[in-house]
């Protein structure tokens, strides 16, 4: 009954082609046949956020979007998105703010961050911490992780960028 | 979870979607944005044969305005209700109720459409559709009809579409000059479902609202409006005792449902709670 | 979960217990019931898939009928499974009594529903069986020739 169904999608900048059960979620595919293991799978449900990939530039839950869906689609993930430069503030600051801990959510953090900052620049504290909140942490208790987007969103106010530090991928 | 297996067709027509839609029957379900739908089949709580991808269908998308009526089509996502210069300008309720939907990666895809036709008694559209006296444009197998929405909000998850139509898009009046509107939603976090809200439209000319609307969400089965309430309020000066009238009329005339978390007498209070909030804002 | 009912039905008391004990009349009035059958007089196992929103599951479930007085009332337990989607059980009263305008039906049910249902559904249990108990008298009284009327206390009649 499954038929499998062939797509092409644009992954982190590169072509990709598969034929792929229709059933299969977006982050499966990607972490599964791509082996981009950056998003992570929590609740399978849309709430916890740790699956967060961007598909034609917003931010979507990679298990609440199938594969299929994607076809034709450009799908960017914490690799493509750290090898292009585009999250290096935010991961300078969250390495200042130590807004990481196990690192389980922050890739979905790192993704939804850098949507508030590029449509909502002028957030406040109370913003950041009602946008972040579809992202769970279990380790940082989510103080530091305001402070390090509040500190991007400031440095970005003033014209300012964050030398990066972060490794290359 | 995994969903089960399903086969996947995206129609590029509305007319190819009802018929296939009428094809496979109560064994297809139509997806949009899935995020109610998606969920539901990494649960298993669903196993459908078939899914019909409806995001192609260019009949469905869209914001424009049409002579004093303002379209906001089906497959129209909550980001782009949130972000638009049109819903800002003619239908600003939408604008305020928009962010308390969940959050950002849900909103970037779940549709107005999807939200009207599950009618979930806690979701933020139908509610507001009702406060705006939108009417509904659905396509069938004999073609288009409409229906206000007053009509179309039937019982728990039960609105007049029939298993083989398709929610095309809304009409909604676009506001007059003065035009108010209250939005509110109490949750326990930001973007859960609600265990109480009032979408309050009106016309405003000093301390009297003409025209109001005062709808409840997640008290009910469906969204429903404070009749009586509204009655009272209708044509008078606004002022403390006739704001606790309208309270008191509206934790009257409506009828709870206690849900898991909340029971029916504290919803009532809320209804309440939330009438005088929105009363006093707009007269403050 | 409680939930307990009355219901006017414009038909004779002796019509209404026939039906109640009918299965076709039965298979008819559940929503969604796709199979059901008599195992013996008191059991009576049944199919029903339950729609309410994006949920479809399915149920095969079990009712047992106990301290039966015809034409009166009657006790029943029942259990249900919904395979990956949950578990349900509970036990009902049903008594008959004449009243003006046919026969009213009035309804005890305690119920638990377990599993997956219950946490997701947990928010909507008390709406989602009410509004079965209610497509349920509304199909059943269909089934007998006869309407619902709306009982004057009922505050949801317009």
């Amino acid at each position: 009954m499954s038929l499998k169904k062939k797509i092409t999608m644009t992954v982190n900048g590169s072509i990709v082609n598969a034929e792929i059960e229709p059933r299969r979620h977006l982050v499966d595919f990607l972490r599964e046949d791509l082996y981009l293991k950056g998003p992570h799978l929590g609740c399978e449900q849309g709430a916890c956020g740790a699956c967060t990939v961007k598909v034609d530039g917003k931010i979507i839950r990679g298990c609440l979007f199938l594969a299929v869906q994607a076809d034709g689609c450009v799908v960017e993930t914490i690799e493509g998105l750290t090898k292009s430069g585009a999250l290096a503030d935010l991961q300078e600051a969250f390495m200042r703010h130590n807004a990481m801990q196990c690192g389980f959510c922050s890739s979905g953090m790192l993704l939804a961050a850098a949507e508030l900052v590029e449509k909502q620049p002028k957030s406040t504290r109370e913003e950041v911490r009602e946008w972040i909140s579809g992202n769970y942490c279990r380790c940082t208790g989510y103080h530091s992780i305001v402070d390090a987007i509040m500190a991007v969103l400031e440095a970005r106010a003033k014209g300012e960028k964050m030398k990066p530090v972060v490794a290359l991928a | 979870m995994k969903a089960a297996a399903f086969d996947y067709a995206k129609p590029k027509a509305l007319s190819e979607a009802l018929a296939m839609l009428a094809q496979a029957g109560e064994d297809a379900q139509l997806i949009a944005g899935g995020q109610t739908l998606l969920a539901t089949l990494n649960l298993r709580l669903s196993e459908p044969s078939m899914l019909i991808d409806i995001t192609n269908l260019d009949e469905l998308k869209g914001i424009s305005v049409v002579g004093d009526q303002l379209r906001i089509g089906a497959l129209v996502t909550h980001t782009e209700i949130e972000d638009s210069k049109l819903i800002a300008q003619h239908a600003p309720l939408l604008k305020a109720a928009a962010p308390h939907i969940a959050h950002r990666a849900i909103r970037n895809l779940g549709t107005w459409g999807g939200s009207l036709a599950y009618g979930d008694p806690a979701a933020e559209w139908p509610a507001c559709s009702l406060a705006l006296n939108a009417t509904m444009l659905i396509g069938g197998p004999d073609g288009e009809r409409r229906i206000s929405a007053q009509d179309f909000f039937i019982d728990l998850y039960t609105t007049s579409l029939e298993p083989n139509e398709i929610l095309i898009a809304t009409e909604i009046p676009i506001a007059s000059s003065n035009q108010v509107f209250y939005f509110h939603e109490l949750a326990r976090r930001h973007g859960d479902y609600a265990i109480a809200g009032l979408a309050l439209v009106a016309n405003k000319t000093g301390k009297v609202l003409s025209d109001c609307t005062f709808t409840f969400f997640s008290v009910c089965a469906t969204p429903i409006m404070a009749k009586k309430a509204q009655a009272l309020v209708d044509g008078k000066p606004l002022n403390d005792e006739l704001i606790a009238n309208a309270v008191a009329a509206a934790r009257q005339e409506i009828e709870s449902i206690a849900d898991i978390t909340n029971s029916a007498e504290t919803k009532q209070h809320l209804i309440g709670v939330l009438l005088e909030r929105g009363l006093k804002h707009l007269i403050a | 979960m409680e939930l307990n009912g009355e219901q006017l039905i414009a038909a004779p008391i002796p019509d209404v217990w026939k039906g109640l004990n009918d299965i076709d009349v039965l298979a008819k009035s559940i929503p969604g019931c796709e199979e059901i059958s008599r195992v013996s007089p008191e059991e009576i196992h049944a199919k029903v898939m339950f729609k309410i929103g994006p949920v479809r599951a399915r149920f095969s479930g079990k009712l047992f009928l106990s301290d039966v007085i015809p034409d009166q009332s009657c006790s029943m337990a029942f259990e249900g499974s919904g395979g990956a989607a949950g578990f349900a059980k509970g036990r009902s009263r049903v008594e008959l009594k004449p009243a003006e305008g046919g026969t009213l039906v009035s309804y005890t049910t305690e119920a638990s529903i377990g599993g997956k249902l219950g946490q997701i559904g947990g928010r909507l249990i008390s709406a989602s069986a009410k509004k079965i108990a209610d497509d349920f008298f509304q199909r059943f009284a269909k089934e007998l020739g006869g309407e619902i009327a709306p009982l004057e206390s009922d505050p949801q009649a317009e």
